[in-house]
Order: C-alpha cells, then structure tokens, then sequence
C-alpha cells in the first residue's frame, strides 16, 4: 500500500511539473480601430489569430480604445500576465515605451514602430516590425498608374502617421513612373486625412469629392474610413453603369468584398507577429528591428480582379518582379 | 468654383446635416422640458448598431430605423428615471449614458457578429427617384434625389416649430421647461410631459444613428457617431432653442465640414489641419457673435420635486 501511495504522488508531482514547464503563452492585441472595419483592424487582428494558430498561443484583444486608453489597456494585459503584447500602430509607441520599462519580463512587439523605438526601451524588450512603407505604396501605385484613364489618382489618409506619408509617397512615385513608361502623365492629388479611423462618412464624403476632381484609381491607408470610400466608389459606378472607378486594399487581400477593389497590397502580418512569438519562446525576443519587405515575402500583391486587363495584368506582374529584386526605378 | 461644385457641396452639407438634425431636434424636444441631456452620442451609438442589426436581419431599412428609435428610448428611459424619477444630476446621468450605450452597442455587435474580422455590409434605403425631376441641373439632385429619411428630417423641422409656437400643447410642453411648478398649478401633467420629452429625445437620436447605418454608410463600425451627438448638443445652444434656428445650425455644421473636405481635395498647397479647423473656429466666431442674452429654458437641468413649495 505505501509503494502505491509513494507511485501515485510520484506521478502526481511528475503530471504537475510537465503541465507547469509546458507554459501557455499568451499574446495580447490593442486596437483603436475595430478589428471588422474591412481594412487595417481586420487584417492586423487576423494577423493574431493566424500567428498564434501557428504556434499555439492563446490571444485577447481589445480594440476600439481611445488614446487615453493605451496604456491602461496594456498595462492591465501585463498585470494578467501575458507574454506578449501587440500593438499594431506607430501611435502606441510611447504607451508601449511606458509600459515596457515598467514590465521588463514582458515583450512588445510594435507593428509599424519607428527603426529607432526599440533602442528606447531601457530594458531591451521592445521590437519593431517594420513592413516596408514605401513598397507597399509601390505595390499599389504601379497598378494605380497602369489602370488610371483619367490620369488623376487619390489617396485618404486616417492620420497623417509617419508610416501614412511613406505609402502615399511611394504610391505617387511608382504610379508615375508606369504611367511616364506608357506615355503618360499621372496627378496624384494631395493626401487627404479623415482625422479618424472610424469614420466611414468622412471615407465616403472624401471619394465622392476626389471624384468630382477626376480621380478613377483610390489607395487609402484608413481603416474604416476606406470602406466608407469604396462604398462611394461602389455608387458612383452603379450610377454609371459600369465600373469605372476603381480601389486597391491593404492591408489584406479584400479582392470580392466590394465590387471596386481591383487589386490588393497584401501585408503578411502574421509572419512578423510570428517571428516575434518565436523570439519570446526562444528567449531571444528584443531590441530589434524586423523588417517586412517583398523580398522576404512579407509584403506581395494580392489577386488580381478581371477587371485589370490581361495585358495589364503582365506589365503590372513583372513590375512587382522588378521591385522584389530591387531593380524596380533604376 | 462652377456650379457643379457648388451643387456637389450642398448636396454634402445636406447629407451630413440629416443626422444632425433628427439628433440637434431630439436635444430641442429634451431641453424644452427642462431635460438637459447630453447623452445624445450614446443614444445614437445604440441606434445605429440596432438599425444596422435589424436591417442586415430583415433587409428592411425601415425596420432598422423603427428598431433604432426604440432602443434610443428604451436606453433614454434609464435617464429618463434617474433625473424626473430620483431627481438625479441631468449631467451625470448623460454622460454614464454616453458610456455606457457605445459599450453596450460594442457588445451586441460582438455578440451576434462574433469576433471575425469580416466586414459586414447592408443595402442602403432606397432614394425617391422621381423620373425627370432629378435630372434638373443644379436643384434636381438636392430636391428629388434624396432618401425619405431627408424629407422627414425637414418635416420634423417644420412640425416642431408649429408644436412650440402654434399649439397649446406646444405651449404647455414649453411651460413645463420654464418654470414647472407654475405649469404644475395650471394642471399641466409636468412628470408625464418630463417622461415624454425622454420618449421622444430617446426615439429621434435613435433614428439619428440609425440613418448614419441605413441610408448613409453600409457599415457599422464602433465610434461612427464620431461626435456628432455632441455636435447635435451644440447646435441647440447655437439654435437658440427653436426648431429653424436649431436646423439651421446643423446645416451650418454640415457646410463647413463639407467644406473642409473639399478644401483639402482640391489640393491647393494650404497644410490640411487648417481646413480641418473651419468647423470648429467657425463654431466659436458664430456663438460669440450670437450667444449671449438667450440662454434657454429657465428650468433646464433643474430637478423638479412637486412636494417641495
């Protein structure tokens, strides 16, 4: 009887030290935006989801907060004990500085940080991931400028972010360069800025004035505010009778979800948020920039629509061949 | 500026104005009883998402607005009880309306949407296309090509202004805002007129949001009031109380966010946060040049207790 009762809490003990050593990991998501707004809140949370499927970890989120809420928001995951937070913005950066000094054991990972954000954090556990603001204005541009018939193309804005200027900079550039290739000369009128993520009449108030001023081809970096755009766009075509104003997503593949959307600029999120996962169950985690380019497959063009002609479709393919090996405008 | 910017610019100042004006008249309906409510965001909010539920359900905007309007009063009735019931502070009680309702919203939309990240879109109520009139150059889009949502909003306008200024019981229902115990004496019910001002501020800001997700944009999204109960609050103060004023004020607001938007398209090499200013410091010129003596219902905010002498 006592060699049993001595197997029996052996056991026990052993079964308690194999669920302890095999830990949990828990990766938390903040958001001002919501995260089905058809545009960023969308993908950077399936971006979660995806990462954390991948690796096993369980994931929470709370989206929708307001500024004053940031740090609050990730401060109380910390308390909770989780892992990882996710902040999926350059507008977190210094709620997620604050915080990460004050919880050295846990990481931040910041979705579109600056290069310079991680060797801020005194205590080294802060990383940025960093997708390529310029390439992906490329990606879209390059399809703005090859589709455009009115030679005028828009851009809307939620805030003028850093990472904002970097993609309507990048769209104007490629859009006039394939455009100056087939002879053409391309306006890309000034950005425009909702002031607001959430906003879907200000994205649709915006579209219906970029279309009085000529605009065929839209790029946005928005969230809300870009679904409220396409749904002008969607109208504006209804009225005429045929598609004729055209929009390019980001940072999903949304191809199918409005009628409009020709193309996509596809962010790969998950692998960067899976990388930082990696990192933090490696031990590694901290103190780096991880970039997100074409050429580490991070960022790519989504599915074409038919819309974007045959030809069209090849010129604009090997454009983005040109950008992934670097050969793109030189 | 051609004509058609111009047409195009009314045309945006009408559409941004409409949930103005159903949410700035549901206020005028509340503060005309003495009931200062500046709940109205959260009000809004809660129509909107159940406007938008109950037309992605049934297909029918007309349900979604109907629905709208009785769950802004159903969420009003809370003040509703606290301020004429326990004669709580009308300010307090607002502002726990305008966080609470916005969170409740979040929550049935997570509830019967789940946590997906798809983007869930309805049709829109249809326009009045009166053949032949629309296509009149300039007016024909601003006059016949409108949603009947717009319509009712300026019927509302006009009804209002005849109920305040033409009826007795107009008259009566002012009183109870401007001195209640002396309105009491005359035999006018006051706590049933207070409970009604609630109903009614409760069911047009309800149909405020629910515009915004039936007949404006095909989403709904969390923070898409954006203000604009706030905005509806103002433009009572900057209306003066009375139903043209009031409707004025909203297009007044509409115009210069219109504007604004149009300005910053128009790429004139002027930074944007200027335009973005337009609303806001025109809202300061225009009050300081005509705020002042009014200062609206005398019992506004007042608690009212018919055992006290």
């Amino acid at each position: 009887m006592k060699k049993f009762v001595v197997v029996f809490f052996a056991l026990v003990m052993a079964l308690s030290f194999s669920v302890v050593s095999a830990k949990d990991y828990q990766v938390a998501m903040i958001s001002d935006t919501s995260i089905n707004d058809g545009g960023w809140g969308s993908a950077t949370y399936q971006a979660m989801v995806d990462a954390s499927e991948e690796y096993g970890w369980t994931y929470k989120y709370t989206d929708n907060i307001s500024q004053n809420e940031y740090y609050e928001t990730i401060v109380a995951y910390c308390d909770m004990g989780f892992d990882l937070i996710y902040a999926p913005g350059n507008q977190y950066t210094d709620a997620v500085l604050q915080a990460a000094e004050e919880y050295p054991e846990v990481n931040f990972a910041l979705l579109n940080g600056a290069v310079t954000t991680p060797e801020k954090a005194v205590n080294g556990n802060v990383t940025s991931l960093l997708p390529d603001k310029t390439e992906i204005g490329w990606i879209a541009g390059a399809l703005a400028g090859l589709m455009t018939k009115s030679n005028i193309i828009a851009f809307i804005g939620g805030m003028e972010l850093d990472t904002t200027l970097g993609k309507y900079a990048g769209y104007g550039e490629a859009a006039k360069f394939v455009a100056e290739k087939e002879g053409r000369e391309v306006t890309l009128l000034d950005a425009v800025y909702a002031g607001s993520f959430s906003d879907s009449g200000k994205g649709i108030e915006f579209a219906k004035a970029m279309m009085d001023q000529g605009a065929d081809v839209f790029f946005g970096d928005a969230s809300a505010v870009d679904s409220g755009a396409r749904q002008a766009i969607d109208e504006f075509n209804k009225a005429a009778g045929e598609v004729k104003v055209y929009d390019i997503a980001q940072p999903g593949d949304f191809l199918g979800q409005n009628e409009c959307i020709i193309g996509s600029q596809v962010t790969d999120n998950s692998s960067l948020v899976g990388l930082s996962m990696k990192a933090t169950m490696d031990g590694t985690f901290g103190g780096e920039v991880i970039y997100g380019t074409l050429e580490n497959g991070v960022l790519s063009a989504g599915k074409l629509s038919d819309m974007v002609p045959e030809d069209i479709q090849t010129k604009y393919l090997a454009y983005v061949d040109e950008m992934k090996a670097g050969t793109f405008m030189k | 500026m051609d004509s058609n910017f111009i047409s195009n610019l009314l045309l945006a100042t009408v559409r941004m104005a409409v949930p103005l004006i159903f949410i700035a008249t549901a206020e005028l309906y509340s503060e005309r009883a003495g009931m200062v409510n500046i709940g109205l965001e959260g009000l809004a909010a809660i129509g909107s998402l159940v406007g938008f539920l109950m037309c992605y359900i049934t297909g029918s905007a007309w349900i979604g607005i109907l629905c709208g309007a009785l769950a802004g009063i159903l969420v009003n009735m809370i003040y509703a009880f606290a301020t004429v019931t326990l004669c709580a502070n009308h300010t307090v009680y607002g502002m726990a309306i305008n966080i609470f309702a916005p969170a409740l919203a979040s929550f049935i939309n997570r509830i019967y949407f789940g946590a997906g990240s798809q983007l869930n879109q309805i049709k829109l109520m249809d326009t009045v296309n009166i053949s032949g009139l629309k296509d009149i150059p300039f007016i024909g889009p601003l006059l016949f090509n409108q949603t009947p949502m717009v319509y009712l909003a300026f019927a509302l306008v006009i009804f209002t202004s005849i109920f305040f200024n033409r009826t007795k019981a107009g008259l009566n229902y002012k009183a109870v805002g401007e001195h209640p115990k002396a309105a009491a004496t005359l035999g006018i019910p006051v706590i049933r007129i207070k409970y009604l001002s609630c109903v009614i501020c409760g069911a047009l800001c309800g149909i405020g949001g629910a515009y915004l997700t039936t007949c404006y944009s095909n989403t709904f999204t969390e923070g898409n009031i954006a203000g604009r109960g706030f905005i509806g609050l103002a433009a009572v103060i900057f209306g003066r109380w009375s139903a043209a004023g009031v409707m004025l004020a909203c297009l007044f607001f509409g115009f210069c966010d219109a504007l604004q938007i149009r300005l910053q398209v128009m790429s004139i090499g002027i930074p944007y946060q200027f335009f973005q200013m337009i609303p806001y410091v025109a809202t300061i010129i225009v009050l300081s040049i005509l705020g002042g003596k009014k200062s609206g219902p005398a019992a506004k905010g007042q608690p009212y207790r018919p055992e006290e002498r």
